[in-house]
């Protein structure tokens, strides 16, 4: 009876935005008479951070302080559509959107500057909140000024509207599966290895360390990315070894109905997590981002089911990886079982968990 | 760069740690009233009779709903991709899973809206449900679904499977010097936000509806509420867009469109706020996945060809189900690049709680499946993992299995990355390798064909 | 009975066995406190009761008359941050943020009574609270450097000590 350590990895791909696309986002932004800048999006944060993601984009596009900006999602009365937060769309699609609105009232602060400062817009730039002539910096006038005098001068509004399509795949070709255009916004890419420690007499799984790799596009916010990164290695963790609603499936016996019954990792025995993040700017993003909240949990179940094997010879094929299974593949194990057919040059691993061993209904198999 | 990259802090970190965020189940009106739902207590069985009259005539109750009040009650929620809709908001004939809601009563107290439930008589017959996906395709299975039947059959029209046909798979297996099956099955997860489900609905004096929703999707869910109510958006605002957590589970918000009803019968403010229970019992979670991967290897380590059968456990109703089973086909085949595939998927009907959206939504169960998988081929080959990983990584220009050619894949850096991270040793020759699109000992006879072009 | 919330004398009318997230949420409007579960099982809904952290789902207000509860709003206010509020920014340990009213108040309970930032102390205190964005690593950091006494700037934030970057070329941006 002892602890064997073992070592495995994974990787994966993941796209960024709804499959098959056609999930519009769209934003509008207003300047105030003092140049601050009021940002409407109808994109819920769900904790991912949405309202900070699409706030930096919308200072570094206009040229003005963060905390210039007020971002307002808060109804649909106000803010225009945002398909929603999921599909990992929210920084890339929805981002795009108030990237495209902030561009209109960045132009627009120009021509206004121009008019002010009698000069071509072409010269002008914008950054930290003050329009200035390219190659001559002392000349110069404050986003708040040019909102003002927009206001007050001009009589005009400063404003932008942005929406981001990335036009829907036609319909599947039902024989081959092919589309017709790429029915993805962009794909991101990683890689996830676990280090883990079985007991073999209890058949408990320890995981020790997940090392993860993330092409993460463009950091919009690197705190922000790595909160997903690590947020998703623990939800991973929890799908690898201990999570699940129904802990005798098919049966729908013995369901956890609260926090006591299901049980999802706890602050308590966490594996050490590092990251290696990976700068691989996207074509289509803001600034090069690639959605990742999504495919942050997806790395690290086999991950340690491979890690596992490593230490102690057995596969599991079915998830969660409790110890009853670990100690039912070991036992099989030790009783010379567990092996997968061989035949030729076939191997088929699992036979007893196939469709084909349940029903005659649907035949399949190597 | 200045703003974008810069480590800010969160807009709304200072409201967050110090209480005054305000979330769904923090909103109070003068003369709310509380809701909650009777749920069915078996797995399928036939309502045979309904009466509500003994809840309706209780002291503090102001709004009993059943079916019959829902102007819409079926609504598909990807009605806008071809997809129908088989869900009624309220059950009406059948409950096919246990907990799905019968009636929502809307009271002065949550306590007296229970009571009113306990009170509303169901008569059921019950019916032999079905559990196992394996056994759904089987003559004398119990029938789940109403409008599909035991899987889905509308896939671009009349299909009753989601299909990928790439290359000639038979000869890669014809080819092949290792043949490797494997079955995986993933399990059910629950989204677990710290916020359960929650909605305030408020009829609003000029006739419209105020929603204080936890949706991450407003205008989804402004959508799903109007088309039930057949109402206008005009007349709909949706109020949200600070959410507990989400993972997924807050994208088809049951709670948004009844909790409205229950507004307008009442002609009041009503809150809907899910216990714990309900959301680990009767809320949507991740689906269970079944998949059976057979690959046609060479003995130098090239998967020549993959065959696929996914059996995707959707619960009771599709809700999101055929979109996860279709973005899963699109990416069958991992980060490798694989030419000649034969992929089949069904969506089939359970009687257990429809599944929804979750993190990685139809491709962690799938992930999971193809690396467990490739583990055990490159074992079988006797190959370094990292090795095999790295030679059917896919490369610029090499095509998804829908045909769609690679415009910046890293599967190939990402690795050499891990391995440095690690401390695993990479030959010269495996460190030397680049996503670059492929040439030389890289693009060997079989993998020509695949090669794209353009690129995204 | 009364109770002394936040500093502030209040004076309970609720059914003796109410739980006191109840009171406090449904009758006083303190809404910080969550129940995210009702049953002991999240810790959503900690606060300090005579200093000490406690379930308030599970905690009947009778027991409580004259005591002094602490909710998250009562350790510090947006112009005067607590320490542990301030490092829970800097350190990036709130993200959706509904579980971060009873992890801030359970975590000032851990560094008020001598808590180190031992990370394994750190988590066995506070393993009762669930978190379902962070994967708790931010969390884990910041109430070290509250214990450790770190100033932190509100104004910006941290990386984790476990995050390394690497670019590689890529298309336009």
């Amino acid at each position: 009876m002892a602890l064997h350590r073992g070592n495995g990895l994974a990787t994966i791909e993941y796209p960024t935005g709804m499959n098959q696309n056609g999930d519009p986002s769209q934003a509008w932004i207003k300047v105030k008479p003092d140049g601050r800048v009021d940002v409407f999006s109808g994109t819920s944060d769900i904790g991912n951070g949405s309202k900070t993601v699409q706030s930096q984009i919308v200072a570094e596009t206009i040229g003005v302080p963060y905390d210039w900006i007020t971002y307002d999602n808060s109804n649909t009365d106000s803010s225009p559509m945002c398909t929603g937060t999921f599909a990992s769309r929210a920084t890339f699609v929805a981002g795009n959107a108030v990237l495209k609105a902030a561009r209109q009232v960045r132009e627009r602060i120009l021509a206004i500057a121009a008019r002010e400062l009698e000069i071509d817009p072409a010269d002008l730039e914008v950054a930290d909140g003050a329009v200035s002539v390219k190659g001559t910096p002392a000349k110069s006038m404050g986003v708040d000024e040019v909102a003002g005098a927009a206001t007050f001068v001009h009589g005009e509004l400063l404003t932008g509207d942005g929406a981001h399509l990335n036009p829907g795949a036609a319909i599947v070709d039902p024989e081959s599966g092919e589309v017709d255009k790429p029915p993805h916004a962009a794909i991101s890419y990683a890689a996830c290895a676990a280090t883990v420690e079985v007991d073999d007499e209890t058949g408990d799984v320890r995981v020790l360390e997940l090392t993860q790799v993330y092409d993460i596009g463009r950091a919009m916010n690197p705190t922000l990315v790595e909160g997903q990164i690590e947020g998703g290695a623990v939800m991973g963790l929890g799908f690898g070894v201990l999570e699940t609603c129904y802990p005798y499936y098919p049966s729908v016996e013995h369901r956890g109905d609260g926090m006591n019954t299901y049980h999802v990792p706890t602050m308590s025995g966490l594996p050490e997590i590092n990251n290696v993040l990976m700068e691989n700017p996207s074509s289509g993003g803001p600034y090069g981002a690639k959605g990742i909240g999504e495919m942050a949990n997806n790395g690290q179940p086999a991950a340690i089911a491979n890690a596992i094997y490593d230490a102690v010879g057995v596969w599991i094929s079915e998830f969660p990886i409790t110890p009853e299974r670990v100690l039912a593949a070991l036992d099989a194990k030790r009783e010379g079982g567990g092996e997968p057919r061989r035949e030729g040059r076939v191997v088929a691993f699992d036979e007893e968990l196939s469709i084909s061993a349940a029903t005659s209904a649907k035949s399949w198999g190597p | 760069m200045k703003v974008v990259g810069a480590r800010l802090p969160r807009y709304d970190g200072v409201g967050h740690v110090t209480g005054r965020t305000t979330y769904v189940d923090d909103v109070r009106l003068p003369g709310m009233l509380h809701a909650a739902a009777l749920r069915s207590p078996h797995h399928n069985a036939r309502i045979t009779h309904v009466d509500t009259g003994a809840a309706e005539a209780m002291a503090g109750v102001h709004a009993v709903l059943t079916h019959a009040d829902v102007p819409l009650l079926v609504h598909g929620h990807l009605s806008g991709a071809g997809i129908p809709g088989d869900e009624p908001l309220l059950a009406k004939d059948y409950v096919r899973y246990r907990g799905q809601p019968i009636a929502l009563v809307a009271a002065d107290t949550v306590d007296i809206a229970r009571a009113a439930c306990a009170a509303i008589e169901v008569d059921y017959e019950e019916l032999p449900a079905l559990f196992d996906v394996r056994l759904a395709f089987d003559d004398d299975a119990p029938v789940v679904n109403d409008t599909f039947g035991n899987w889905y059959n509308k896939y671009e029209g009349d299909l009753d499977v989601r299909q990928i046909r790439k290359g000639d798979t038979e000869a890669a297996f014809d080819a092949a010097d290792l043949i490797v099956s494997g079955v995986y099955r993933t399990q059910s997860q629950e989204q677990v936000p710290l916020e359960t489900q929650v909605c305030v609905a408020v009829p609003e004096p000029d006739g419209r509806l105020t929603i204080h929703t936890c949706t991450q999707a407003m205008y989804f869910s402004l959508g799903v509420v109007c088309s039930h109510l057949q109402m206008p958006m005009s007349e709909v605002k949706m109020v949200g867009g600070t959410v507990g957590g989400g993972f997924g589970g807050k994208v088809d918000t049951a709670s948004d469109p009844l909790t409205a009803l229950a507004a307008l019968k009442s002609g009041r403010p009503v809150k809907w706020r899910w216990t714990r229970e309900e959301e680990m019992l009767a809320s949507g979670n991740r689906g269970p996945w079944h998949m059976e991967i057979i690959d046609a290897v060479s003995s130098d380590g090239w998967i020549l060809g993959r065959k696929m059968l996914t059996v995707h456990d959707a619960g009771a109703y599709g809700r999101f189900s055929v979109y996860g089973l279709t973005k899963h086909s699109f990416h069958h085949t991992g980060a490798y690049s694989i030419p000649n595939l034969h992929f089949d998927g069904y969506v089939v009907f359970t009687n257990r709680i429809p599944t929804t959206a979750m993190r990685g939504y139809g491709i962690t169960g799938l992930a999971t499946a193809i690396e467990v998988h490739a583990e055990r081929v490159a074992r079988e080959l006797g190959m370094d993992p990292y090795e095999f990983r790295l030679k059917n990584a896919n490369r610029v220009n090499d095509t998804s299995p829908n045909r769609i050619a690679y415009e910046d894949p890293s599967t190939v850096e990402v690795l050499q990355s891990l391995a440095s991270a690690t401390g695993s040793e990479l030959s010269d020759e495996l460190r030397a390798m680049s996503r670059d699109e492929r040439s030389g000992d890289m693009l060997p006879d079989h993998l020509v064909a695949q090669i794209g072009s353009g690129g995204h | 009975m009364e109770l002394n919330v936040n500093s502030v004398a209040r004076t309970v009318q609720s059914p003796p066995l109410t739980s006191l997230l109840t009171v406090l949420r449904e009758e006083l409007d303190i809404t910080s406190p969550k129940a995210g579960c009702e049953s002991g099982g999240c810790g959503a809904c900690t606060v300090l009761v005579d200093g000490q952290p406690r379930r308030s789902c599970l905690t009947a207000v009778c027991t409580l008359d004259g005591a002094d509860v602490v909710t998250v709003e009562g350790l510090g206010t947006p112009e005067d941050l607590s320490r542990v509020q301030q490092a829970f920014i800097h350190h990036y340990a709130a993200q959706c943020g509904f579980c971060s009213d009873g992890m801030v108040v359970a975590a000032t309970a851990y560094v008020n009574g001598g808590g180190t930032d031992d990370t394994d102390a750190i988590g066995e205190a506070l393993a009762g609270h669930f978190c379902r964005c962070t994967g708790y690593v931010k969390i884990l950091e910041a109430v070290a450097a509250a214990a450790r006494g770190d100033e932190c700037d509100v104004g910006s934030t941290a990386s984790s000590a476990n995050n390394t970057y690497v670019s590689i070329a890529g298309g336009e941006s």
